[in-house]
């Protein structure tokens, strides 16, 4: 099994579809929605895939072969580490504890694999050392 | 036991001081009590890094060939106060740049001009005779400038208050953001290493003291505004925000390690200001308070959607709680932020051990005592004949 987390970006002509129903259900995925957003410009999903590998890759596949752009996430925010205070601000926000206080060191640490993209850390950092990578 | 400031400097001189942090001396005096330990640690150093609103920085630019009286000056855009002569400035870290956004202000200018950058200057005047050049536009930087130093009139605030939110929407403070329902908790000191804190009546700290500012070495000048000594105390240390220093140091020995800029979303902007402050053990009732730790200092919880000065604390918290990482509010278990940052406040005491044990850094008697009493009086509306 492995994860990865996924941009789709769907165009407003496809956005009724029910695509990523249709991948869940045939190619056996585990998806966790963790942003989704609908526009005149169409619709954007952040999800969070587990399964086969093998089924992983021929569930995007159907994606793309149907029309959705896909973007592999791997980076949702990332740290500027030279602006980086080690305040702390961020531990109280981050809903997903991404930002954990090393007591040895009381040095901030960021764990970006467990980062649901909410977007709450960016303007919680007062020397604005969250930077945004994507949407 | 007693133990003069002389006494101290001469071993300082001989290489022969013994320094420890305000973290490391908790221990010290836990494993071997107190009396022992104030015979043995002449000084204890602490630090603090956080944001200090009350932050600016004193510039004399030099006179430009014509020579101008700058009656409106900005740096970078951001407008600088000119009422002083023709060409000093004062920058005030919160002021914020003159194009409607809050993400740009003083502090930025102060934290480019410290990281040795071009900032640009522009100037008007209405031109006399003797200075008659009406206007001027060009790059400063703190090689070129004339002197730049910061004299900020509150910092070190003694205490603060734990600030959080009971109301069903975010709120944006300089206490940073504020989930709603008391979804989180802010807070401020260093706590255990916090210099005001760590002498809470003042005793080794005063008019003239020397300490660490920025990275440079700078001085207590006055006695920080909304200075305030009737507070109720707890261990002997106040429980609320309490006593506060203006301070001073020189901008061209300073490092953006210990000064950098903040933008508070939807609030505006502020300085983070790295301050250490060496504590002389005179006696052993200087070392019992430099000693407390964050078991024994306390703090108020205030909930931040009440718009009072009048809100009273929901309670009192220990910062051992606060620095666990959450602290129990009705039951309910409220995750708790740190604004300002133990580790550099911890790097700073340590900077401070190093230097004084180096020879580097003389501890000072203060010139003058800061007031023993000094009540923080409010602002009420009210007529000509009642003031
Ligand atoms: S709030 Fe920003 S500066 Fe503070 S620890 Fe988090 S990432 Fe670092
Ligand atoms: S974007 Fe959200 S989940 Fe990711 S690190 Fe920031 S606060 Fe945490």
């Amino acid at each position: 099994m492995v994860k990865k987390k996924y941009l789709l970006s769907f165009t407003p002509a496809i956005v009724n579809e029910p695509l990523t129903y249709k991948m869940i259900k045939e190619y056996d995925l585990l998806v966790n929605i963790l942003r989704a957003e609908v526009s005149e410009r169409g619709g954007r999903l952040l999800i969070e895939v587990e399964g086969k590998p093998s089924q992983m890759n021929k569930g995007i596949s159907f994606l793309k072969d149907a029309g959705v752009e896909v973007r592999e996430l791997n980076e949702y925010v990332n740290r500027d580490e030279d602006r980086c205070t080690d305040c702390g601000a961020c531990l109280s926000i981050c809903p997903a504890d991404a930002f954990e206080m090393d007591k040895q060191t009381w040095k901030v640490l960021f764990k970006g694999d467990r980062c649901i993209a909410c977007g709450l850390c960016i303007d919680t950092c007062p020397p604005r050392a969250m930077k945004l990578r994507i949407w | 036991m007693k133990r003069t400031y002389e006494e101290i400097n001469e071993k300082i001189k001989k290489g022969d001081v013994v320094v420890m942090t305000a973290e490391e001396v908790i221990k010290v005096v836990e494993s071997q009590g107190l009396e022992s330990a104030t015979k043995e640690i002449d000084v204890v150093t602490t630090g603090t890094f956080g944001a200090m609103c009350s932050s600016g920085a004193f510039l004399n630019f030099g006179h430009a060939e014509p020579p101008i009286k700058m009656q409106r000056v900005w740096l970078n855009g951001v407008p600088a106060y000119t009422g002083l002569a023709a060409v000093d400035a004062y920058i005030g870290a919160t002021e914020l740049k003159e194009n409607g956004d809050l993400d740009y202000g003083g502090a930025h200018v102060i934290e480019e001009l410290i990281a040795g950058k071009p900032v640009h200057l522009r100037a008007t005047a209405y031109g006399t005779d003797c200075y008659p050049r009406r206007s001027i536009e060009t790059y400063i930087s703190l090689k070129t400038i004339n002197q730049a130093y910061l004299y900020n009139p509150r910092n070190a605030y003694q205490n603060y208050a734990v600030a959080t939110n009971s109301s069903d929407t975010t709120l944006f403070t300089y206490m940073g953001k504020l989930l709603p329902n008391y979804g989180n908790a802010t807070f401020s000191s260093a706590g255990q290493l916090s210099p005001l804190l760590k002498d809470p009546l003042c005793r080794t700290i005063g008019i003239g003291t020397r300490i660490f500012i920025g990275g440079a070495k700078g001085f207590v000048a006055w006695e920080g505004t909304q200075y305030n000594t009737t507070v109720p105390t707890k261990n002997g240390v106040p429980l609320r925000p309490g006593r506060t220093l203006a301070v001073i140091g020189d901008m061209k020995e300073m490092s953006t390690e210990f000064i950098r800029a903040l933008y508070f979303h939807r609030y505006g902007v502020s300085l983070a200001v790295g301050i250490g402050v060496p504590i002389p053990i005179l006696d052993q009732e200087v070392m019992k308070f430099a000693s407390l730790s964050d078991k024994d200092l306390f703090a108020p919880v205030l909930d931040y959607s009440l718009q009072s000065r009048n809100r009273k604390p929901l309670k009192e918290v220990s910062y051992a709680e606060l620095r666990s990482g959450s602290i129990e509010l009705f039951g309910k278990k409220v995750k708790t932020s740190s604004l300002s940052s133990y580790y550099k406040a911890r790097v700073i005491a340590e900077k401070l051990k190093k230097m004084i044990e180096e020879g580097e850094f003389l501890i000072s008697r203060p010139v003058q005592p800061l007031p023993e009493e000094r009540s923080f009086k409010p602002l009420d509306i009210r007529s000509k004949e009642e003031v």
